[in-house]
């Protein structure tokens, strides 16, 4: 640790930093109170949002003062993470982070920096985000800070694995790997022993760059903190269960920042228990997150970042709720099988079973599942470019949702966050087709 | 003298099999033990599209950008093409190989059982130890169809005889400049590997090695990326006088795999594959890869590199800018085509070929 950064960080954030993000929240607050409540089919945007922007804000804030006063770790966003967490690593999650490069219109220039030098147009958006924004500088959020350790987890996809080689080979620094052999079936036992044996194996490495060692009872605090929080997570996206609902997955796109980059933290459950407090009042008192919410729908795949405004709105418009997806779902669903007092055999199966690193027959019935207890009169399934795990099987899916449940299903073709590879006029004409068949 | 070399077709081979009462796994890319196939009596053979293969089927099951491999493989399979396999075998290859082994579980069962196995993505003492317990129950679900239990011995033999024709396959490149064969009917032979019955593989590999003539000098380049197709490619290259002298292909040269250590048979055939040459769809370091092609275009004396990609293949274009950086400075001259199976080497392919040999 530098002394010189310690007192850097101390200064820009603990003091400075954090004093002038109160400030913000509490303006932001204010005119929420203010001008929130504008004419239009959306209801007011929840009061806790600028307490989550002072969050992620802080988290990227800690980020740009990390390096030399903590080591930092790069993750994929299914990463194991809660060992990091208690080796005090400061963490990013570079999906996230093309994310936030989506939603500021970023990704673009992004995405071609990385093709100017020489990537494929054909690989996944976030990955050219992301070495966009390593080769370039670029990033919406002041500076990214240089990783000491890559984990990288195969349980969202295989293309992680490739894109942290690009990333290893680029900074030069040891690439932890956590493999999760993908569930056609129910896990046998020599894929649950695979997993835990690497997580373990992992330590060692981790403790070596941090140069500090694992405390268990640290490790525990973690485990039931980020447990705490996955079920706090779960029991927000639960509130779209509620008629109206209370909550829109475009919304949760939003407010699931937290429970992929920061959980384990003390402030990410806080923020869960204010926000599930807010959604309880407006249960209570009949208020939904549109004002006439006529049909609900499930998303299916990751967001279209560029467009996560307009489509709320267009689909507000119409009086239709996208009450829950199976996206913002992955981070909570598992849950049940986080289990602090057995850290490795429960984190072992917990990173196995993402919605993703299951079967395309899984998947379809976690959909059915979801159209049933959310209510729900049809499914949106994003056919995104750049998520084939997540992509491939939708055909059938989508088949099958129609013929054996009666659910209609709109393919939706886009790219997570490449607009380039989204044609405006041909999606909103087949969206607009759909839900007039989902409102008649 | 390429004539003297009669290479079965792999029809011919599946015909052979069948009339002598025997059944056929078809295989879908990229690593499998093949060695467990030979112990269960089962003929394996390997799924690369077929490039001629009917698409249109499979355009109701798999989106656009999905791999052309998986695209033409699942259409030749619903058009009937596999008909004559007893059982499907679908490795964990990448997203696109991943998503076809669970639609055809779960959505579009065919006729045959279905099998999928997982490739660990690295070669750490768990992973030979996971992939060692991941041949054993794929063996257990093979035996639903070849109705036998292979032993440890019958297990042995058939990695003895594996390991031989593999050794043979790479004594025919390593001997490549000295072997009077041209690219065509080197690649037909290589790729007969993946449909013909080891003893047989190495009967032909011999007789082709036993005709070696001085090294004739000829400009020599290496192949890398996916797959050494169209064959209008390896024509084209024999018509200029250009030897390929070396293979970097996911299909051939990556699966170059070294005899295994261990006593325990599945332990072995896990060791075997997971110490193959590096390449990106097993996740290897990208210097490793940058590595293995140099030292390749060294020892053939290559001065050039073609990169055959095929349409989203993730993990090939994730490695492409590296690799291709590395080889700029090693002043090794590289081409990138990328092409569908289907479209062979159409007009502006075979230009830039073209192009791309007379720099040499």
């Amino acid at each position: 640790m530098n002394p010189l950064s310690s007192i850097a960080y101390r200064l820009n954030v603990d003091l400075i930093g954090r004093a002038v993000l109160r400030l913000e929240r509490l303006r932001g607050e204010r005119a929420l109170r203010r001008h929130g409540d504008r004419p239009g089919p959306l209801s007011p945007p929840l009061a806790c949002s600028p307490r989550l922007k002072e969050l992620i804000s802080r988290h990227y804030l800690r980020g740009r003062y990390a390096s030399g006063h903590r080591p930092v770790a790069w993750v994929t966003s299914g990463g194991p993470i809660e060992h990091l967490q208690a080796l005090g690593y400061f963490l990013i999650y570079p999906e996230n982070h093309g994310a936030v490069c989506g939603i500021r219109r970023l990704a673009q220039d992004l995405c071609q920096a990385a093709e100017e030098a020489g990537f494929s147009r054909d690989i996944c958006s976030y990955a050219r985000t992301d070495i966009g924004s390593v080769l370039s500088g670029k990033t919406p959020v002041g500076r990214l800070p240089r990783p000491d350790l890559l984990v990288c987890c195969t349980n969202i996809c295989q293309t992680v694995l490739y894109w942290y080689q690009v990333l290893a080979h680029h900074f030069r620094v040891p690439l932890v790997l956590i493999d999760t052999p993908f569930l056609y079936r129910p896990a046998q036992p020599h894929a649950v022993a695979y997993v835990r044996r690497q997580i373990e194996e992992a330590i060692p490495v981790m403790e070596r760059v941090a140069r500090r060692t694992l405390a268990p009872a640290r490790l525990e605090r973690v485990l039931v903190e980020s447990k705490e929080a996955v079920e706090l997570w779960m029991r927000v996206l639960e509130r779209g269960k509620a008629r109206p609902s209370p909550i829109l997955a475009f919304d949760e796109f939003i407010h699931m920042a937290p429970i992929v980059e920061m959980r384990g933290e003390e402030d990410t459950t806080a923020y869960y228990r204010v926000l599930l407090a807010e959604l309880d009042r407006r249960v209570a008192a009949g208020v939904g997150a549109l004002r006439q919410e006529q049909r609900r729908l499930i998303w299916d795949n990751l967001p279209i970042w560029y467009r996560v405004r307009p489509l709320s709105e267009h689909l507000a418009s119409r009086g239709v709720a996208l009450v829950a997806s199976s996206y913002t779902n992955a981070w909570g669903e598992l849950a049940p099988l986080m289990d602090p007092r057995q850290p490795l055999d429960s984190l072992a199966r917990v990173y196995l079973h993402p919605i993703l690193n299951r079967s395309t027959g899984d998947k379809l019935r976690t959909l059915a599942q979801m159209v049933r207890e959310y209510q729900a009169h049809g499914v949106l399934l994003h056919s995104d470019r750049s998520c084939k795990p997540y992509s491939v099987g939708q055909m059938d899916q989508r088949e099958r949702l129609g013929r054996e449940l009666s659910v209609p299903a709109l393919l939706l073709e886009a790219d997570h966050n490449d607009p380039r590879s989204f044609s405006e006029e041909p999606a909103a004409a087949r969206l607009d087709a759909f839900l007039e068949m989902v409102l008649s | 003298m390429n004539s003297t070399i009669v290479i079965p077709s792999r029809r011919t081979a599946i015909e052979k099999r069948k009339a002598a009462g025997g059944k056929i796994a078809a295989v879908f890319p990229i690593h499998y033990p093949r060695a467990l196939f030979w112990a269960h009596g089962l003929l394996p053979v390997e799924v690369w599209g077929p490039p001629g293969a009917e698409r249109a089927p499979a355009g109701s099951h798999l989106q656009a950008y999905t791999c052309d491999i998986v695209h033409a493989g699942l259409g030749f399979l619903l058009s009937g093409g596999l008909a004559a396999a007893d059982a499907i075998v679908a490795p964990h290859g990448c997203d696109s190989l991943q998503g076809l082994g669970s639609i055809l579980l779960d959505f579009i069962p065919p006729a045959q059982p279905v099998f999928p196995f997982y490739l660990p993505r690295a070669a750490r003492e768990a992973d030979i130890d996971y992939f060692a317990r991941e041949i054993e129950s794929l063996s257990r679900q093979l035996s639903s169809v070849s109705g036998r239990t292979p032993s440890r011995d019958e297990l042995h033999k058939a990695i003895t005889e594996d390991e031989a024709a593999d050794g043979e396959l790479e004594r025919l490149w390593e001997r490549r400049a000295e072997l009077p064969l041209d690219n065509q009917t080197l690649y037909a032979l290589s790729r007969a590997r993946g449909y013909l019955a080891p003893q047989e593989f190495c009967g032909l590999a011999r007789q082709a090695q036993a005709v070696a003539a001085p090294a004739a000098s000829a400009k020599t380049v290496v192949i890398s990326g996916v797959i050494a197709e169209p064959a209008a490619m390896l024509s084209l290259l024999d018509r200029a006088g250009i030897r390929v002298g070396a293979d970097d292909t996911l299909c051939l040269g990556r699966r170059f795999y070294p005899a295994g250590r261990s006593d325990d048979p599945y332990r072995r055939m896990a060791e075997r594959i997971l110490s193959a040459p590096p390449d990106s769809t097993r996740g290897s370091a990208i210097g490793e890869r940058g590595e293995r092609l140099l030292s390749l275009c060294r020892r053939a004396g290559a001065r050039g590199v073609i990169f055959r990609l095929v349409k989203f293949c993730e993990p090939e274009q994730f490695y492409l800018p590296a690799l291709r950086r590395a080889l700029d400075e090693a002043n090794i001259l590289n081409l990138v085509l990328e092409t569908d199976l289907a479209a062979g080497l159409d007009g502006p392919s075979q230009t830039r070929l073209e192009a791309f040999l007379e720099m040499l």
